[in-house]
Formats: structure tokens, sequence, C-alpha cells
């Protein structure tokens, strides 16, 4: 039985003015037909902007169709006197987990569906229990929705929307703004809910990862369903998802390279497990790839451009929330060098950050920039600050001018530049980050990747020696990320300055950062060359953090006797030792 | 940091005092503050703060959160204080310097003034910690519920409550989060005459007022998705009922009512 059907579905979002004359009209959607079998895991991919969205919100009649048909078990979505009926068969999860929860406490937040169908008390009760259950946060039943974390508070939504017993659950990019944790958390609620209940899901994300574990994947481009089918048959077309600004599994990319160069392997694998076993299978020449380690570039005596020693930072102190965020630091960050920060919430690496530009002042311990202790005597704060720019998590939330010329140029102005170089700082900061064109407009009306950019150049625009940035891809598609990720990397080859690269992501860090720094609650748990920390990936799996497909891939033929070494971190390493084994 | 303030902080519990009926505890709890403000004696209200101090025992919520509550309002007790003390005339001046002149009807009218304040405050936390905001906006819809009958939305106001409640420390939290970036960008928010600083601020409101919107937004499109539609053929999870204990802290408060009244005719007693 089909719990969702569409047919021949168009939508336009349409501007009118007070006399109903239209002003505006962008097609959304263009004639997409789709049917989804109840019990189904069905995973939609596009890039933003591509109508995934837009289609979700048909599922549950929060929009109705411009054109053609939605029909939810059985009832047309455009059926006003049935509203009800199909908003409590097809429930929806969103991105943002705290837009979403409306009690103050836990239990009286999943009991608010319910108490709106009207339903007895006793039952409200029975449902809430279940479905906090459920979701596995019974023993937070009393809590304030804000003394929990995203993975949890997301989970809570999950629990709010199975109170009303639905048999579908719409999921738009439940996990883009939780980390790795709070992502594998939700994630393993979905599939139980999935398996174990039987109730359909539909899932929208941006990682291919999460949506290799789904039955089915839907791919859209541009209002309309570009592709549809088995994940591993999706992902297999690889050259086609890339042209629409999507990605495959590392496996899946690696696999294709080797099969470019004529090995016999199958481009259908997504998992890491099945694709170790492929790979042992294979006839090889020998099973341990013999390769140059490399050596420890002998540290060129490099001048250094911020330092921290015995840096203890903790909050509330003297009260009983008292805690110790960062503790007892020592580090040295020499100038020019682009470092990647990793380590998973409340390992410190937030409040690290913010101590090298004076915003949090430390407990005890010195930073020094420039050779400076910036809390001594001498110096000015703001010019530290001016000296050390970061780019905070969710940049896009501190734009505020009229237009984006003028909010690039805040900081200058702040720093006291004549009109002149104001000028010739917002336009060489707009131009690293691509956003010349857009300079007049409002920054409010462009795009979430532009805004992203827009308030990256703000900083950039004061040429700080040292530039922080706190996950600058968080919550972006795969396009997106890969825009801002190079454009970073580019700035970072042509100004020669100091890049600080917060994230939680390491495939994002791997990518550029010639050392890494991994936090590990409150302490340094280490600092060294890229290849050097990946040398100890068993280590960093053991601390909880999240190492690369790729990586996971590379330990697991271990177990098969093939050996590529420990420090395989990139696709492109991997098929270059696998192919010398061949 | 901002988020460790605590006046209307609920502190989850068991105790008689959090069990009671909120509907119950409110209007006692305003029928406190007309005892309070009943009294016309120091003993009358010593006997007031005395059976608040009992409350504080049975409702097992540290004694430090008395102080906690008192504490931010301390310039306004200061300031009620002072005001008393200058300003209260009355017969032969206690002390008098230049054209300041203190006496002793302003010191007894400062103290009382103080100690009520202390008492009203204490009185007032005493209901935000044992009861849920959510409770308490039930309590307040249901006590309210009969001016439905001359069209007063009652439901939407209590809705409006409970989500400005819900959204108070997300806010907070994102004022920190503006402010720290602003700060990043040289911002200076904490120098210059009043209009620098209120200029300052701009940087700061606009964008807490677009993300303010923007979760707005949001959140109406979760509630529809929840089949929100009013407050019409609403059913609600918690249900109030008055327990043998509400009667007897009814009893108990009215008793305290006439023994405060009867103080205020004694006339030995100071």
């Amino acid at each position: 039985m089909d719990i969702i059907k569409v047919e021949n579905l168009c939508f336009d979002y349409v501007t009118t003015d007070d006399e109903g004359k239209i002003l505006e009209k962008n097609t959304a959607l263009k004639n997409v037909n789709l049917t989804v079998p109840e019990g189904q895991f069905l995973a939609v991919l596009g890039h933003n902007g591509c109508g995934k969205s837009t289609l979700a919100k048909h599922f549950n009649a929060i929009l109705t169709p411009t054109s053609g048909k939605v029909i939810v078990d059985g009832i047309d979505t455009s059926d006003e006197e049935r509203l009800f009926d199909i908003r409590r068969t097809v429930g929806m999860v969103f991105q943002n987990p705290d837009n979403q929860l409306v009690a103050t406490i836990v239990e009286e937040d999943v009991a608010f569906a319910p108490e709106n169908m009207g339903i007895e008390p006793k039952e409200i009760r029975r449902r809430v229990d279940e479905a906090l259950k459920q979701v596995d946060m019974y023993e937070f039943r009393e809590h304030a929705p804000h003394q929990l974390s995203g993975g949890q508070k997301q989970r809570i939504a999950i629990a709010g929307i199975i109170a009303m017993q639905p048999r579908c659950i719409v999921m738009d990019e439940p996990t883009a703004m939780l980390d790795p944790k709070g992502r594998r958390e939700v994630m393993k609620t979905i599939k139980r809910l999935n398996k174990e209940q039987g109730i359909t899901v539909i899932l929208i994300t941006h990682y291919m990862e999460e949506a290799a574990q789904a039955d089915r994947v839907v791919v859209m481009d541009d209002g309309s369903v570009l592709m549809d089918d088995a994940p591993r048959k999706i992902f297999a077309r690889a050259d086609e998802l890339r042209a629409v600004g999507l990605d495959v599994p590392q496996v899946t990319e690696l696999c294709g390279l080797l099969a470019k160069r004529g090995v016999n392997i199958s481009r259908e694998i997504i998992f890491e497990d099945e694709c170790a076993k492929a790979v042992s299978q294979l006839p090889l020449k020998s099973k341990t790839a013999v390769f140059e380690k490399k050596q420890g570039e002998k540290a060129v005596n490099a001048d250094i451009i911020a330092k921290l020693e015995n840096l203890t930072y903790k909050y509330s102190v003297g009260t009983p929330f008292e805690k110790t965020a960062v503790d007892n630091v020592e580090l040295s960050i020499a100038k020019g060098e682009f470092v990647g920060i990793i380590g998973h919430t409340g390992s410190g690496k937030s409040t690290l950050i913010q101590h090298l530009n004076g915003l949090i002042k430390p407990t005890s311990g010195t930073v020094y920039v420039d050779g400076k202790n910036i809390w001594g005597k001498d110096v000015n704060i703001r010019d530290i600050r001016f000296k050390v720019g970061i780019v905070f998590q969710y940049s896009e939330h501190q734009l505020f001018e009229e237009t984006v010329a003028k909010d690039i140029a805040y900081g200058p102005r702040n720093m006291g530049l004549s009109e002149e170089e104001i000028t010739s700082r917002v336009n060489s900061a707009a131009e690293s980050m691509g956003i010349t064109h857009l300079l007049e407009k409002s920054p409010f009306e462009l795009s979430g990747g532009q805004q992203r950019r827009c308030a990256l150049a703000g900083v950039l625009a004061m040429d700080p020696d040292v530039l922080i940035l706190d996950e600058p891809a968080a919550g972006l598609d795969p396009k997106g990320r890969d825009r801002i990720l190079g454009l970073i990397k580019q700035y970072h080859v042509q100004s020669g300055k100091t890049v600080l690269l917060v994230s939680h992501s390491m495939e994002d860090i791997v990518k550029f950062a010639t050392k890494v720094l991994v936090m590990n609650k409150g302490s340094v748990f280490c600092y060294d060359e890229t290849d050097k920390v990946f040398e100890r990936s068993g280590e960093l799996v053991s601390i909880g953090l999240d190492v690369p497909q790729i990586t996971r891939f590379s330990q697991m033929i271990k177990k098969f006797g093939v050996d590529i070494g420990d420090d395989i971190y990139t696709v492109d390493r991997a098929a270059q030792r696998l192919l010398a084994l061949i | 940091m901002i988020k460790d303030i605590t006046i209307g902080q609920y502190f989850p519990g068991n105790s008689v005092i959090h069990k009671m009926d909120s509907r119950v505890k409110l209007v006692l709890d305003i029928l406190y503050l007309v005892i309070l403000f009943t009294a016309q004696k120091f003993t009358g209200l010593l006997v007031g703060m005395l059976f608040m101090v009992i409350c504080y025992l049975l409702s097992q919520i540290k004694f430090i959160m008395i102080l906690k509550s008192i504490k931010p309002i301390l310039p306004l007790m200061v300031f009620t204080a002072i005001l008393n003390l200058l300003f209260l005339k009355g017969e032969t001046p206690l002390f008098s310097w230049w054209i300041i002149e203190i006496y002793p009807e302003g010191i007894r009218t400062s103290a009382f003034m103080l100690l009520r304040i202390i008492a009203l405050i204490v009185g007032m936390s005493l209901l935000t910690y044992t009861t849920s905001p959510i409770m308490l906006t039930d309590a307040i819809e249901r006590l309210l519920s009969p001016l439905k009958k001359i069209r007063f939305p009652v439901h939407e106001l209590s809705m409006m409550m409970t989500i400005a409640l819900r959204f108070i420390p997300t806010l907070v939290e994102e004022t920190d989060k503006i402010m720290s970036a602003q700060k990043a960008r040289g911002a200076e928010l904490d120098s210059g005459n009043i209009f620098q600083r209120a200029k300052a601020l701009i940087p700061i409101l606009i964008p807490l007022f677009v993300s303010a919107f923007k979760r707005a937004n949001e959140l109406a499109t979760a509630m529809e998705c929840r089949c929100y539609h009013g407050g019409e053929g609403r059913t609600r999870l918690r249900q109030l009922h008055t327990a043998p204990r509400d009667y007897v802290a009814i009893a108990v408060m009215v008793a305290l009512l006439g023994a405060v009244i009867t103080l205020n005719f004694i006339p030995i007693i100071p």
C-alpha cells in the first residue's frame, strides 16, 4: 500500500501585491511524480534550492499543489476538511531542533500534539512515556529543553511527532545542525523507528553516508526528480551526482577510481566493510603496501605567532555549576601554518579559540600573540581582536547592515581606517570570497552559502594576521562546503596568513590542514602534522571522534590481512597505495 | 554568565509544596501578598516571614536560593530604604547634618519596607521555584477562563507566555553569541556616552530580531505540523486536581491572615 502518492505535482512560490496582482513567480517544483510504499526508508538528496524542502512540505499539507495532486493515505491534501487527519498521518521534523520545541519541559512538549488532537489525559500520558522511551530520552522527561544537547533536542522533537502515532515521518535535514555524536543518535533512532515500528521515513539529507543507509534514494535537481533507485545504484553514477552538486561516499569514490584504472571491482559499493571485503578478494601481488614514511620536516625556525602557556579556564567559578573547560593547555602556533582543530562538543575547542583574541580572559595562564602578553598593561585588547580574527559558527547570524558592502566595512570602520582604505579592503575581501557582484545587495536577500561568505569577508577585511574559523561549512550542502573551504584554502595560499580551522568533520580538516590539534576533555590530546596524527587514528576513534570513512576502511582491511598504512585519510592516497599492490 | 539568573527558575521536586495544585498555589501566593500589605506591625511581618521559612523547609529548596532571589532587586531595596530614611519626617530628628535629617520614624519605616520587600520577593520566588512555568501558565489560563465568555483570549495569552518562557534561554544564548561575534569585529559595547552605546547596540539588536522572526516562523510551521489549531477542543496532559493538602493550605493561609489582622489591633505588640 502506498502511503504517499504524488501525481504531476507543480508548485510556484507567488508574491502578490495588495490587489492580488502577481509580482513575482518562482517555480519550485516541476511535474513531480513519486510514490512511497508504506514502511520504506526513503532518502531525498539534492543541493540547496533544488525543491526538496518544498516537496516535503507537500506531504503533510503545509503547502498545497499549484497543480497536480498529493494523496496521503488515500486523502487528497487539498481537502481542507481532512487537514488534521493528514497531519497526524504524516509528521514532520525540521532542521533546527530549538525552533520546534514549544514547551518548557520535555514531557509537556511531547504532549503538545496529542493535546491538540483532544486525546484523553490518560492516553496522552501513555503515549508520551512510550514516545520518550522509543527515542531513549525517558529519563530526561522533566528537563528543560535548553539543558539538552542538540542531538537530544532533536530526539525530543521526534518523540513529539511519534506521540501522534503517525504512519510516516518526514525529516528535513534533521542532522544538519548536530555534531557527529548527535547525528549518530538521531540516525539510530530513525532507523529503529523504521525497522521496529514499521514507520515510513522520508529523510532529506546532505550527508551521503546517511542516504546510503536508506532503502531507496531520490535525487532532485531544479524542481524535478532526477534519479530514483536503490542507494548503491545511485552512488554508482558518481559523475552525474557531482554534476548536480552532490557527492558519493568515500569508498564508492575509491572503487570508482580503481575501476577506472582497470581493476575488476564493483562500483556499487557504499559501505566500508563490503569495500574491505571486495578489496581483499582482488588478486593482489602483495598484501603490504611499501611506502616511504614521510619524515617529519625538520622544524624550520618559524616565528611563533600565537602561544598559550598553562592556560586554564573555568566556567561559573564559585557556583555549583563550576566546570573546567580548558585545562592547562600549552600550545605554540607558527606563522603561516594551517591548523585544523578537532574534538567533540565540550572538548574545549571553542573556549580555546576565544582566548586567542581576548574574548575570554583565562582563569590562569598566559596568552601571547606576536610575542606580547595580550592581557599585559601596554596592550589594548581591541588591537588584538583586529590582529586575530574569529569567524564564529553560523556566522551569517552576525549580519546586520543594509548592504553587503557596509556590513563588510563594519570591522575596518571600527579600526578607524580612512574611507579609501576601507573601500579597498572591502573590495579585496569581497573578491577573495567571490561576492563582488553582491556588494550592493542586502545581506538578508542572499542564499545561506552567500551569507556565510559575506560574514567571512567581514572578518577578512580587518586583514588579521591570524584567521580563526569555527565550523565554517556547518549546515551547507556539499557544493557550498567545497566552495567555502576552497576559498579559505585559496586565501591561505595567497595571503600566507595563519589559519585555524575548527571542525567536527575530519574530512574538511584533512583536505587542507598542515597540522592538526586534537582536543579531548579540555586538554590537548595531540598536536602534530596531519600524517602523524592519523597514524594514531585508532586512538582517535577510541576518544569518540569520527574519522573519515576511508580511514575506517583502511583499518578494516587489516582484518583481511591487507595493510596499506595507517596514514590514510584521503581517497587519492588509498587508491595510490592499493594500485601499487595490484 | 547571563544563564545563571534564577528568578523565575523552576527546581523540580516532590515536596508537598511542589505537589500542590498550581491554581491554589497562585491564589494563595496572592493572598500572601495581601497579608504582607495588611500587616502594620513588625510582629505581623515576622509571622508572615516565619511562615515562608517553614514553606521553604517543606519545599526542600535550599536557603541559598532565597539570597539568590533577593540579589537582583538589591538596588531597588537600597533605593527605597534611602528614600524613606531621608524624606520621612517625624517630630524630633535623631541626627541632622546639612540638609539631611533623620528621624526614628524614618528608620522604622525603611526597616519595615525592607522586610516587606524581602518577604514579598521570597514568597513570589517560592511559587516559581516549585511550580513549573507550564503549570503556572496553566493555572493562569484556568483561573482566567471565565473571562472567555467576554471574548478575552485566555488560551492565546497563556500560549504566548509559554513560548516566551521557552525561548528566553535560547535568545539569551543567542545574544551572547552575537555579542562575541561583533566584539570580534571590534565593536565597543561598554565605553562611550549613552548615544554611542545605544548606537553600538544596533549590530546586536538587528541580528537578534532577524533571528527571532525566523525562529517564530519556523516554530509556527512546526506547531501546525503538530495539529495546533488554537485552544478549542484541546486536552491537557496534566490535570489539575485539588487534594486535601490544598484545603489545609487554604485554611492555614486564612488563619495567617486572621492572625496578622488581629496583631494589628493589639496595642502593646510592636
